[in-house]
């Protein structure tokens, strides 16, 4: 779950966040999404609407351009970006961008947000590689990039969370949101599939963040959520546990508790797994 | 390449080579070009698509109704009607031109898929015409679904990469049928599909059909499900805000009140929440608008108006095992005080002794949130139950306003339903004031605030906060 160890989460950065208001939603996807519902949105209007953002434009621009999104064209602005991608992905691309950016600069909170682009990446590449035509790698990195997003909300909210998250990275048995519901009155999960669902994320992605931690959703096909939605937690923890492997930092156990069903819903053998994790290290060393 | 017709009656006219000699085609393009078609073998002359290859439209009538002579029940004919999604877009992003390549290379893909066993035409710009013999329609619904996912895979043109969708709408030529009957159903199908949000296949016959979350609907519900997701998806909600004025000026609280606007155009509440309710949706929308009302009661708060937001609760949420952390949730993210969140409910909630609604209603007690009875007096008033019901405020329903000061008797209603909510403890509020002398007779009856467009409509974030500081100034 927690990329990344969660001892040195320190206990300042709680209350760094704890004073600090978070956003709802960034003004620039209010921006996006008031002309994506024009009938005819206007794709001038949009690029240059996100291109008074100089940081974000580039950011726009290189994801665009990256092998994780699926698209093998180089473009060289906004309007191409937006023209390639679609209005749809593209402003999810733009929350992707600005995810980081409504929370308060942190060094270890960086840490947390660096893991969580290794992932998205991870999640994109993986797309492409175990479930061509049925996952979007676009979809994908994005559901990499807010599967977790809830977690420096509830740092932000509950004093005492970092106990709490280190217990549910060791628990071996109960799933990972039980163990926070246990303690607290909601989850990352919800707060995290709430707030991707106030940035206009897909029905999908939302449904995929609510259910990251529960085996049974990988397992039993309901509907909803859809298969592309049991997809898309799959390759995630698919992805984490790669990522894992890579850089010898392991400290949950959700593989433990995932991965088994996770590699039979992607149709991968334990076989499999040494030729992807060398994949993946490529994959991440070519992202950096 | 050779174009294999099963039926052989084409033949080419003008210059087949005309779109490959254009100046600006890659190699790659060429590679993409559709292959040419036979020119021998001909009962009658149709015109050939030089973009396609396939058949033209004004051909295509005559090859259906040649092809139909021969239907058996056995053996008939499926047509698949398919429109390219958004290829308005494609053409102003890509010229003409790119346009033109992205319909050559589709057609490419269709009638790689079917190879010699169906017939193609070009029915406009961006829809083609599946002609194919089946002996079963299932065939034919089966071919439908592979030939959306060829059409949806990667689609490069020059240096860029596309991802087209299209809307498919399928008939099966009944025997005994016209024909063009048959074609205009695959066409209202196709209508369907692309209606739905496109990027799926419809039977025709099978209307009404599932929605995105599996339950069937009738087409107008069908269409009014994929605008809410649409508006969930690209941002289309919005919660107005009337407000709640005590008889002392103060602002009790301000409803939360949702919008919901699709392709520029506002759908009623009347419209959205039954089908809302029908789909289940009701508890996305219910958990966004927790989530809104909870943060602009935070940005009130931090304006300096510390007024409560209230948020209608649907019963889908209240009965969800889920609700209260969603509501703990939407606190979380809006990190505001539970104090200045107000949830209204109708009565018949209240009432529900089911153990989840109960504990939901407990755990936002709990939490700190108000609790207020909307529509109070006209559903299942029982007043025995008001008594166990924790609710901290009752709105009156517009009902008994609407006849005052006239009628004497609703006069007497309200007047008694004011005091026996002061002496629970409750704040009692009127809806739907509109005039003068109903509020006069409010303030008569005891009543603590009224809401209503005395006041104000219901308006924007924006708005709001300008209508209060325009009231803080005088």
């Amino acid at each position: 779950m927690m990329p990344d160890d969660p001892s040195t989460f320190e206990i300042e950065l709680e209350g760094t966040l704890r004073d600090i208001g978070i956003p709802p939603r960034p003004e620039i996807l209010d921006r996006i999404a008031a002309e994506m519902n024009k009938d005819e949105p206007d794709f001038n209007e949009l690029a240059h609407i996100i291109s008074a953002d100089v940081a974000l434009s580039a950011s726009l621009i290189k994801i665009t351009n990256s092998s994780f999104f699926g698209f093998r064209s180089r473009v060289h602005s906004v309007n191409e970006a937006l023209m390639v991608l679609g209005l749809d992905v593209a402003s999810r691309a733009v929350a992707g961008i600005v995810l980081r950016r409504i929370f308060p600069e942190s060094p270890r909170l960086e840490r947390f947000w660096d893991a969580s682009a290794r992932i998205a990446r991870l999640s994109g590449w993986l797309a492409q590689r175990v479930t061509p035509n049925t996952l979007r790698p676009d979809e994908a990195y994005t559901f990499g990039l807010f599967r977790d997003c809830g977690i420096p909300v509830m740092f932000a909210r509950y004093p005492g969370y970092l106990g709490i998250l280190a217990e549910a990275n060791h628990e071996a048995d109960k799933s990972f949101t039980t163990v926070e519901d246990d303690h607290l009155p909601t989850n990352h999960a919800i707060v995290g599939c709430l707030m991707a669902q106030n940035w206009w994320l897909t029905e999908e992605t939302c449904l995929s963040i609510r259910y990251h931690h529960e085996v049974s959703i990988i397992e039993t096909p309901t509907i909803p959520p859809t298969m592309n939605s049991r997809c898309l937690v799959a390759v995630a923890q698919l992805a984490e546990y790669l990522l894992q492997q890579q850089t010898g930092l392991s400290h949950t156990r959700e593989w433990d508790k995932l991965g088994s069903a996770s590699l039979r819903l992607l149709n991968l053998a334990e076989e499999d797994m040494a030729q992807l994790v060398a994949e993946a290290k490529a994959v991440i060393e070519a992202a950096e | 390449m050779i174009w294999k017709s099963n039926f052989s009656m084409a033949v080419c006219q003008g210059d087949c080579n005309g779109v490959l000699s254009h100046k600006n085609m890659s190699s790659n393009d060429i590679a993409a070009m559709p292959p040419e078609p036979k020119q021998n073998q001909i009962t009658s002359v149709i015109a050939i698509d030089l973009a396609t290859g396939f058949f033209e439209r004004s051909g295509s009538f005559s090859l259906i109704a040649e092809l139909a002579k021969y239907v058996t029940r056995e053996s008939t004919l499926a047509l698949l009607w398919i429109d390219l999604d958004r290829f308005k877009q494609i053409n102003d992003s890509l010229g003409h031109y790119g346009g033109d390549t992205v319909i050559a290379q589709i057609a490419l893909r269709l009638h790689s898929k079917t190879g010699e066993f169906a017939e193609w035409c070009r029915m406009a710009g961006d829809e083609y015409l599946c002609i194919l013999p089946v002996s079963d329609p299932g065939q034919a619904h089966q071919l439908a679904f592979e030939l959306l996912r060829v059409i949806e895979a990667p689609l490069p043109v020059g240096d860029m990469l596309l991802r087209p969708s299209a809307s498919i709408g399928v008939a099966v030529l009944e025997v005994g049928e016209d024909p063009f009957v048959c074609l205009e159903r695959a066409d209202r199908a196709m209508s369907t599909a692309k209606r739905a949000g496109g990027a799926r296949v419809v039977i025709s016959g099978d209307e009404p059909v599932p929605g995105r979350l599996g339950i069937v609907l009738a087409r107008e519900e069908l269409d009014m499900e994929n605008k809410l997701h649409v508006a969930l998806e690209n941002g289309g909600l919005s919660l107005h805000y009337q407000p709640i004025v005590s008889f002392d000026g103060r602002i009790e609280a301000v409803e939360a009140l949702m919008r919901c606007e699709v392709g520029g155009s506002n759908i009623p509440p009347g419209k959205f929440i039954p089908i809302a309710e029908k789909t289940g949706l009701i508890s996305r929308l219910g958990d966004w608008s927790l989530l809104a009302g909870a943060s602009f009661a935070n940005r009130l708060d931090k304006a300096g108006y510390r007024t409560k937001v209230a948020v209608n609760v649907s019963r889908a949420q209240l009965a969800s095992r889920d609700f209260a952390k969603a509501l703990h949730a939407a606190l979380a993210c809006a990190n505001v005080n539970p104090e200045l969140i107000e949830l209204e409910l109708t009565e018949s909630l209240f009432m529900d002794i089911s153990t989840v609604v109960q504990s939901n209603l407990r755990a936002a007690l709990d939490a700190g949130l108000g609790l207020a009875i909307d529509d109070f007096g006209t559903g299942y008033s029982c007043l025995a139950n008001l008594k166990d019901i924790p609710a901290t405020k009752i709105k009156l329903d517009r009902a008994f306003v609407i006849v005052l000061p006239h009628d004497r008797r609703a006069f007497a209603v309200v007047k008694a339903l004011t005091q026996l909510g002061s002496e629970l403890g409750m704040t009692v509020v009127a809806e739907g004031v509109e005039e003068q002398e109903q509020l006069d007779s409010l303030r008569e009856a005891g009543v603590h605030a009224i809401q209503g467009y005395f006041h104000a409509r219901p308006m924007p974030e924006e708005a709001l906060l300008q209508w209060l500081q325009l009231r803080s100034a005088k």
